[in-house]
C-alpha cells in the first residue's frame, strides 16, 4: 500500500473479499457436498416449469395455444427451468435461519462483508446445480426444439450477460426480502407474496406472451421479467425474429443492468438500515 | 433392580478426512469405521442405590444409559431393568423409568410447562389425585412457584431445568437415569438440583444413575461410582475407597509468615503451588504425620490445613494411563447426521 | 381406560396444546388467513389463461376444472394444517436428539409424531376450497347429488391418507439421512400437478401422474365423484390403493423405529 495513504473502505472491502474468496468457495463446495441430499432435493423443487410443460404441451398437442406450438412450449419451459436453476437464490432462508438462531452475529464478525459470504455459498453451489441442469439441457438440445434456439454469436454474448444480470437481480432482491427479517419476523411471508407476483410477472408460470395485454404492459415495467423471461426469450430465439434483433436485445440488456444497479443500491440501503436496528436490539 | 451382563455396543461411523479430494470422493463412496462405544460392561444395581457414572467424553456413559432406557439396542450382552427387557419398551417398563438429558428439552417450547405436565399426565395415565399430590411435592422440593405458568422460552436455564425435572418425574418413576442434569447451571442451581435428587431418592426409594462432568455432583450424591473409559469398566465400588486407592497422598497447605528456602519445602513433599505466602505441597499418606509435625515445629506458620486432592486429579490420573493419544472425542456418540 | 378412549383423550390434549400455541401468535393467524386468499386467487391464474382461449380441454370445461382446483386447495390446507407441522417438527427433533423423549413415552410413537402440532388457521384453505367447489356448481347451474358428495368426501379422505403415508415414509428415510426436511418442498412442488384434471396431461405425463405419483387419486377422482362421472372401478382402485399404501407405510415405520434404536446414538 502506498505510504501515507489509506485505501478507501470500499476498496478494502473488495480486497478482503477477493483474498478470502478461494477459502470461502472451497468451504462452500465442501458444504454442498456434505449436504448433497439436501441440495439435490432443493434443486428438484423447481418443478413448476416441468408441470407447466406437461400441461401446456398437452394442451398445444391439439392446436397451438396463442402462438406457441408444442415445440415452443418445450423450448420455453426447459429454458426457464435451466435459467431458474442457475439464478435462483436461497438467501432469504439463510438469513431467516441465522437471525432466528442468533447466528447472524457470527457472520457479521467475519472480516468479509456478509454479501460476499452469502454470494460465495451460492456460487459454490453452481457446479452441482449445473450438473442437475445438464440433463434438461441435453433434452432441449436433442429435441425438435433445438431448431428455434438462438445461434447468433452476438445474441449469445448478450445471453451470457443477461444470465449474470438475472443472477444479480435475483440475489439482491432476495437479500432485500431477507433483510426484512431484521425488522420483523415476517421475511418468509414477504417472500411468499413476492413469489406469487414473481411467478406471474417473470414468465415463470406462463410465457409473458400468454398474459392478457394489460398484464403484459405492467410486466414490461417491472424488474421480474429481467430475472427470467429476458434470458429465456434470448435463448429460444425470440430476439432473432423479425421486428426484434440485436439492437432490441442490447437495449433490453441495458435496461436489465439499470435494474441491477438500482436493486443493488436498494439492497445495500435496506441491509444497512436493518443491521443498525439489529445491532441496537441485539440478537 | 438393574442388571447388566457383558454389554457391548458398536456403531458404524462415517469417516471423512478433510480436503477437497476426499470431499469429492465421499460423494461416491463413504468410508465407515466400527466404533466400540461399550465393550463388555457388567454391573448390578439394587433398588434405591445412587450410582455415579464417571468417565471422559466418549467413554460410553451416555450410550449405556440409553441402552438401559431402551433407546438403543445392545449389540450383544443382556440388560434387565426392573425385570423388563428395555428393548421391548413395554408401557409398564416406561412408566417406571425416566431419562433426563441435560440441555435437551422435553418441555414444549412455546407453552408454559404446565401444558407439558398435562400432556405427560395423559401419556402416563396418572390419576388426577396422584398427579396433584406429586405436583405439590415436586413443587415444594424444586421451589417451582409460578414457573410452570410462564412459557418455557421465557425461563432461564436453571428454571427450565427445574421444570424439566418436574415433567420427567410427575409419573413417579422408581428408576432415574440422569445424563448430565446440571450441565450449564450455576453453582446454586447445581446444589438445588443435587438436593432435590437426594430427596427424591430418599422419599420414593428411587434408584438413581447419574452421569456428570461436575465431580461435585458425584461426590455429593453418589456413594458408589462406576468408572468407564473407552467403553470398558475400570472401577465399580465405593468412591472414597477409589480416592484412597488411587491417590494415597494428601495436599497440605501452609500459610507462611516469613520466607522459607525452597529446598526446605521440597524435603517435606512435592510443591504443587507457591504463591506469596501460601504454599501447597503433596505428601504421601504414610509420611503425613511426620511432615505435619515437622512443619509445625520448624516453619514460620500462620495456618496449616490438610485436604484430599481434588477428585478431578484422580480422574485425570485414572484416564491418562495411556500416552497422550487423543480419545475418541464424540466418536462414540455415533452417526449424528 | 380402553386403548381407543385413551388415544382419543391424548389426541384432544395435543389439539388443545396446538390451539393454545397458535393463539399466541394472533398476527400470524391474520397474515396466514390473508395469504390463503392470495394463493387461492393465484392458483386460478393459469386456469383463467387456459380457459380464456378454449371452451374445454380434454373434455373438462371450466367449472369442472374449477372443482379440481377446489379440492387441491382443500387438500393442501389439510396437509399444511394437519400433517406438515407435526412431521416437520419431528425432523427437527431427530436432529437435536429430542426425538428420544418421544420413544420414552408409553404411547405409540407414530401417533405422538403425527399429532404433535396442528395449525388451525389452515382451516381457511379447507373452507376456501369448498367455497370454490360451490361456485363451480353455481356455474353449472345444478347441485351435486348427496351420494356423490359422500363419495367425494370418502375419496378426499383416501387422498389425505395417501399424503400422510408418504410423509411417514419421508420421516422413515430421515432416520438414516437426517436433514431431509427439504423434501417437504419437493413434495409440495410435485403436489402442484394435482391442480389439474389428470386427463389434461398426455403421454408420459399422464402415466407419471397416475401411476408413479398418484395425483389422479387425490384431486381428480374426488372431483369426478362429486360431478357424478366416476366409475365404480376407479372408486375401488382409489380407496383400496390408499388403504394398502397406509398399511405399507405403517409397516415400514415400525421397521424404521427398530432400526433407529439399533443404529443411532
Amino acid at each position: 500500500m502506498p505510504s501515507g495513504r489509506t485505501a478507501s473502505p470500499a476498496l478494502e472491502t473488495w480486497r478482503a473479499a477477493l483474498r478470502a474468496a478461494p477459502a470461502m468457495l472451497r468451504i462452500g463446495v465442501a458444504e454442498t457436498v456434505a449436504y448433497r441430499a439436501e441440495f439435490v432435493v432443493w434443486m428438484l423443487t423447481t418443478t413448476l416449469p416441468l408441470i407447466m410443460l406437461g400441461l401446456w404441451t398437452s394442451v398445444a398437442s391439439e392446436a397451438p395455444f396463442a402462438r406457441f406450438s408444442e415445440r415452443e412450449f418445450v423450448a420455453y419451459y426447459l429454458g426457464a427451468l435451466i435459467v431458474r436453476n442457475l439464478t435462483s437464490s436461497w438467501v432469504v432462508w439463510q438469513l431467516n435461519e441465522e437471525i432466528r438462531r442468533g447466528m447472524l452475529s457470527f457472520r457479521l464478525l467475519r472480516p468479509v462483508h456478509p454479501f460476499f459470504t452469502y454470494a460465495a455459498s451460492h456460487i459454490s453451489a453452481v457446479p452441482l446445480r449445473s450438473l442437475v441442469a445438464i440433463p434438461f439441457a441435453l433434452v432441449l438440445l436433442f429435441s425438435s426444439a433445438r431448431e428455434i434456439l438462438v445461434t447468433d454469436p452476438l445474441l449469445l454474448v448478450v445471453l451470457a450477460f443477461s444470465l449474470l444480470g438475472a443472477w444479480l437481480v435475483t440475489f439482491f432482491v432476495m437479500v432485500m426480502i431477507g433483510s426484512v427479517g431484521l425488522f420483523v419476523d415476517k421475511s418468509v411471508a414477504v417472500f411468499d407474496v413476492y413469489f406469487g407476483i414473481f411467478a406471474v410477472m417473470s414468465g415463470y408460470l406462463v410465457p409473458l406472451a400468454l398474459l392478457p395485454g394489460w398484464a403484459r404492459e405492467i410486466a414490461a415495467w417491472l424488474p421480474f421479467r429481467f430475472m427470467l423471461a429476458f434470458p429465456v426469450e434470448l435463448a429460444i430465439g425470440e430476439y432473432s425474429k423479425p421486428g426484434l434483433g440485436a439492437a432490441a436485445a442490447l437495449r433490453d440488456l441495458a435496461i436489465q443492468w439499470g435494474w441491477v444497479v438500482l436493486i443493488i443500491g436498494s439492497a445495500v440501503a435496506v441491509w444497512r438500515a436493518g443491521i443498525r436496528r439489529y445491532e441496537a436490539f441485539g440478537s | 433392580m438393574i442388571r447388566v451382563d457383558e454389554l457391548v455396543k458398536t456403531f458404524r461411523v462415517h469417516r471423512r478426512p478433510p480436503g477437497m479430494r476426499a470431499a469429492l470422493r465421499s460423494i461416491f463412496k463413504r468410508e465407515y469405521e466400527i466404533v466400540r462405544a461399550v465393550g463388555g460392561v457388567s454391573f448390578r444395581i439394587e433398588r434405591g442405590e445412587r450410582v455415579g457414572f464417571l468417565g471422559p467424553n466418549g467413554a460410553g456413559k451416555t450410550t449405556t444409559l440409553k441402552v438401559l432406557s431402551g433407546l438403543l439396542h445392545s449389540t450383544s450382552g443382556s440388560v434387565e431393568v426392573n425385570g423388563f427387557d428395555p428393548r421391548r419398551r413395554e408401557a409398564a417398563f416406561l412408566k417406571g423409568i425416566t431419562l433426563v438429558m441435560g440441555q435437551k428439552n422435553q418441555l414444549i417450547w412455546d407453552l408454559p410447562a404446565a401444558e407439558t405436565y398435562a400432556l405427560n399426565r395423559a401419556l402416563f395415565d396418572v390419576p388426577r389425585a396422584e398427579f396433584d399430590a406429586t405436583m405439590r411435592e415436586l413443587g415444594e422440593l424444586l421451589d417451582l412457584e409460578s414457573l410452570s405458568t410462564k412459557p418455557t422460552r421465557q425461563l432461564s436455564l436453571g428454571e427450565r431445568m427445574k421444570c424439566e425435572l418436574a415433567a420427567a418425574l410427575l409419573h413417579r418413576p422408581t428408576t432415574l437415569f440422569l445424563d448430565e442434569p446440571t450441565i450449564g447451571l450455576d453453582v446454586s442451581m447445581q446444589v438445588a438440583v443435587r438436593e432435590f435428587i437426594r430427596s427424591y431418592n430418599q422419599r420414593y426409594e428411587a434408584t438413581v444413575l447419574l452421569t456428570s462432568h461436575y465431580m461435585q455432583d458425584v461426590t455429593a450424591l453418589c456413594p458408589r461410582v462406576i468408572v468407564i473409559d473407552k467403553g470398558m469398566l475400570i472401577y465399580d465400588g465405593d468412591l472414597r475407597a477409589l480416592i484412597r486407592k488411587m491417590h494415597p497422598s494428601k495436599l497440605v497447605s501452609f500459610t507462611l509468615s516469613g520466607p522459607v528456602a525452597p529446598d526446605q519445602l521440597e524435603r517435606l513433599g512435592e510443591v504443587v503451588s507457591r504463591d506469596s505466602g501460601r504454599v501447597v505441597i503433596r505428601v504421601a499418606q504414610n509420611r503425613l504425620r511426620d511432615v505435619v509435625g515437622h512443619s509445625l515445629a520448624s516453619l514460620p506458620l500462620v495456618d496449616l490445613s490438610v485436604e484430599d486432592p481434588p477428585v478431578e486429579d484422580i480422574m485425570r490420573q485414572l484416564f491418562s494411563h495411556e500416552d497422550g493419544a487423543p480419545g475418541e472425542e464424540g466418536a462414540a456418540s455415533g452417526p449424528s447426521g | 381406560m380402553s386403548s381407543l378412549a385413551r388415544y382419543a383423550r391424548l389426541f384432544g390434549v395435543q389439539v388443545r396444546a396446538s390451539a393454545v400455541t397458535s393463539m399466541q401468535y394472533r398476527v400470524d393467524f391474520m397474515v396466514e388467513g390473508a395469504m390463503s386468499f392470495y394463493w387461492l386467487g393465484w392458483n386460478l391464474v393459469p386456469l383463467l389463461i387456459l380457459y380464456n382461449q378454449r371452451e374445454t380441454v380434454a373434455g373438462w370445461d371450466f367449472p369442472s376444472a374449477l372443482v379440481v382446483i377446489a379440492w387441491f386447495t382443500s387438500l393442501r390446507g389439510l396437509i399444511e394444517g394437519a400433517i406438515n407441522p407435526s412431521l416437520l417438527g419431528v425432523v427437527e427433533k431427530i436432529r437435536t436428539g429430542e426425538f428420544d423423549y418421544l420413544l420414552l413415552k408409553p404411547a405409540d410413537a407414530q401417533f405422538l409424531v403425527s399429532t404433535a402440532r396442528f395449525e388451525p388457521w389452515k382451516v381457511i384453505d379447507i373452507v376456501g376450497g369448498v367455497g370454490l367447489a360451490a361456485i363451480a356448481f353455481v356455474m353449472l347451474g345444478r347441485a351435486p347429488a348427496a351420494s356423490d358428495v359422500a363419495l367425494c368426501a370418502l375419496l378426499l379422505f383416501a387422498a389425505a391418507l395417501v399424503l400422510y403415508s408418504i410423509w411417514i415414509l419421508i420421516i422413515c428415510a430421515s432416520f438414516w439421512v437426517v436433514r431431509l426436511d427439504n423434501l417437504i418442498h419437493l413434495f409440495n412442488a410435485v403436489f402442484d400437478a394435482a391442480r389439474w384434471p389428470v386427463a389434461i396431461f398426455r403421454g408420459i405425463w399422464r402415466i407419471l401422474f397416475t401411476f408413479v405419483i398418484p395425483l389422479a387419486l387425490m384431486t381428480t377422482f374426488p372431483a369426478m365423484a362429486v360431478l357424478g362421472t366416476l366409475d365404480a372401478k376407479s372408486v375401488a382402485f382409489g380407496l383400496g390403493g390408499a388403504l394398502l399404501f397406509a398399511a405399507a407405510s405403517r409397516a415400514i415405520w415400525r421397521r424404521a423405529i427398530r432400526s433407529y434404536t439399533s443404529a443411532s446414538s
